[in-house]
């Protein structure tokens, strides 16, 4: 026989020509999976231009939906980031957000820099931005530095109706240039969504790296008593600092896609609280083991929200967190705790969701 | 001498709880501070690792000035503590838990060391205190004793050449009591160890330090050999309300 398949021991192993084995275990938890996600990831557009006409919901408004879910997650990502590196819930990263937008909008309008050039520049200004922000990571925690961040957004708002003649109030900036110069719509979709999923699985692979390194073990020690993280030599300013400022310049090429991919950006739609909830619920409902999770929650939320829209049309956002509700009270462990049971011995950085005192 | 403190002066709003306390240790030593609730004792402690600025005062250690200095700095310098409460990360083995205190050190800088070389390294301080078998095991399932060993491995992993202990008997029973007094002797033997001990358990601490201050009230009441410190009439009357037969 060519290829003999046999269940043997909670794995399937396939004999191909009894030369050649491959064994695969069966229960997920001992799969090693992030390249088979990966390319399932990848090829997600295949599968929607592969879905049958008719349907309620078009692949023009999933692939779009998956573009947003792709900027969701590259913030939900840093925000989980900044989260375990810091210990400090930020409560603002839409602040952040709208600031990377602003700079590419800006840089691009007025100055004529293309994508490439204001990729750079949002992220450098937001990282900058951070920066100057960053000591509030030394002088508060808790509540109160929770507050601080959540009066940033409102700052943002006031800032831009204040200067219309900068930032556009609900206007906006319009006629920005596209992320990319093709004509059919669809292959447009296309491409922004891959350049997203690019950023997105660069980000997820380089935070990967750090949580499994020293780096990753220092903060998880910051994130869990920070008090003791510094009685043990670790330099807890110097890090926090230093992924705050990161963390918010990624934050903000989350705002840099935005701005290319609609040709316009109006702050005040990013400022409202719902990109707010977006991402932070992309962590909690993904799962508290950090990235992945929020990934899975940056998808579950975006195209939940999508996924209702045709059925129960305007009232979509209130079904949406009629779910989100559901899915937090059901799933203390998020969707990613459905498939990863905590390997007793491997110490992975998470966020905590505190529910019981 | 290691620590010089000189008037060191810790306020919380109205209340002074460290008040103008001078302390001198050799090095070598073995210091016991004893006091009542309330004394100022695990103040001192936090002042001297830096958890706490202090008001007023100076600290020396080794010669350098350490008053203003981060507490990762002073680690980094040689000085190490436990805590009252133990103050462990959880979720984390035992084994991690005195990782991070490798990686922390200055040593891992220096040495250019991996994690997984602090990994093993860890391994050697959880033998010392008769942990190895409990390498694996999350801290949140061990019980008290092995938490305050932990600590003593945890703090042994800075490469310290002072360590501040901190009731490290509180809750034990007095076998438990009794085999970490050894351990701590035997620590300061093995790697010539200056010690700061807070202690409540009086029976075992007179019989473990060479030296004792006395607290109450923010302020050293009384110093001087064992013997001589629970017959000071002072001692007795603030703390220990009788004499203590050693």
């Amino acid at each position: 026989m060519v290829i003999r398949v046999e269940a043997r021991r909670g794995r399937l192993i396939i004999h191909v020509l009894n030369k050649w084995r491959f064994a695969w275990n069966v229960e997920p938890r001992y799969w090693r999976n992030p390249l088979i996600v990966a390319i399932l990831w990848i090829c997600l557009p295949l599968l929607i231009l592969l879905m049958p006409r008719g349907l309620p919901i078009g692949p023009t408004t999933l692939l779009s939906a998956l573009f947003l879910a792709n900027v969701v997650s590259i913030s939900a990502i840093a925000h989980a980031f900044q989260t375990i590196g810091t210990g400090r819930l930020n409560f603002g990263p839409n602040f952040f957000v709208v600031v990377g937008g602003y700079v590419a909008a800006l840089l691009n309008k007025n100055y004529g820099l293309g994508p490439a050039l204001t990729f750079l520049a949002a992220f450098g200004i937001t990282a900058l931005v951070g920066l100057a922000l960053s000591p509030l990571t030394i002088i508060s925690r808790g509540l109160y530095f929770t507050l601080i961040t959540m009066i940033l957004p409102f700052i943002m708002h006031e800032l831009v109706y204040w200067r219309v003649d900068i930032f556009g109030a609900e206007t906006g900036i319009p006629g920005i240039t596209r992320l990319i110069a093709v004509e059919s719509m669809m292959d447009y979709y296309i491409i922004c969504f891959y350049i997203s999923l690019a950023i997105a699985l660069i980000l997820l692979f380089i935070v990967d790296k750090i949580f499994r390194s020293r780096w990753g073990f220092m903060l998880g020690v910051i994130n869990e008593d920070e008090d003791v993280a510094a009685s043990f030599g670790i330099e807890t300013k110097k890090i926090k600092v230093t992924i705050f400022t990161l963390t918010s310049g990624v934050m903000g090429i989350s705002g840099w896609l935005i701005a290319h991919y609609y040709g316009s950006f109006a702050g005040t739609l990013w400022l409202d609280p719902w990109l707010l909830i977006f991402i932070l619920l992309s962590s909690v409902i993904g799962g508290k083991s950090a990235i992945y999770g929020s990934v899975l929650g940056a998808y579950f939320v975006v195209l939940a929200r999508d996924m209702l829209r045709p059925f129960i049309g305007g009232l979509a956002l209130l079904g949406l967190y009629a779910v989100l509700l559901v899915t937090l009270y059901l799933l203390p462990e998020g969707l990613w705790g459905l498939y990863r049971k905590p390997r007793y011995r491997e110490y992975v950085p998470r966020i905590y969701v505190r529910r019981k005192l | 001498m290691v620590l010089h403190a000189n008037n060191l002066v810790k306020r919380f709003g109205g209340i002074v709880a460290v008040n103008n306390v001078s302390l001198k240790i050799n090095g070598g030593e073995v210091v016991g501070l004893i006091g009542p609730n309330g004394s100022g004792k695990t103040t001192l402690i936090n002042l001297v690792s830096g958890f706490y600025k202090p008001d007023g005062g100076r600290i020396v250690f080794e010669g350098i000035d350490i008053t203003k200095k981060e507490p990762y700095e002073r680690v980094k310098l040689g000085i190490a503590r436990t805590f009252q409460i133990p103050r462990l990360i959880s979720n984390m083995t035992a084994l991690q838990n005195v990782a991070y205190a490798i990686v922390g050190s200055k040593r891992f800088r220096e040495k250019k060391m991996t994690l997984e070389e602090a990994l093993s390294e860890a391994i050697y301080y959880l033998d010392i205190v008769g942990l190895l078998r409990k390498r694996d095991v999350l801290v949140k399932d061990l019980p008290l004793y092995e938490q305050r060993l932990l600590e003593l491995a945890r703090a042994l992993a800075t490469n310290p050449r002072f360590i501040m202990v901190d009731e490290v008997m509180a809750g034990l029973n007095p076998v438990e009591a009794d085999n970490v007094a050894k351990l701590v002797q035997r620590l300061r033997e093995e790697f010539k160890l200056t010690i700061l001990w807070v202690e409540h358990v009086l029976r075992i601490i007179m019989r473990s330090v060479e030296r004792v201050l006395v607290m109450n009230e923010g302020k050293i009441i009384a110093e001087g050999l064992p013997h001589e410190v629970v017959k000071n009439p002072v001692v007795v009357k603030a703390y220990i309300g009788e004499e203590v037969v050693l």
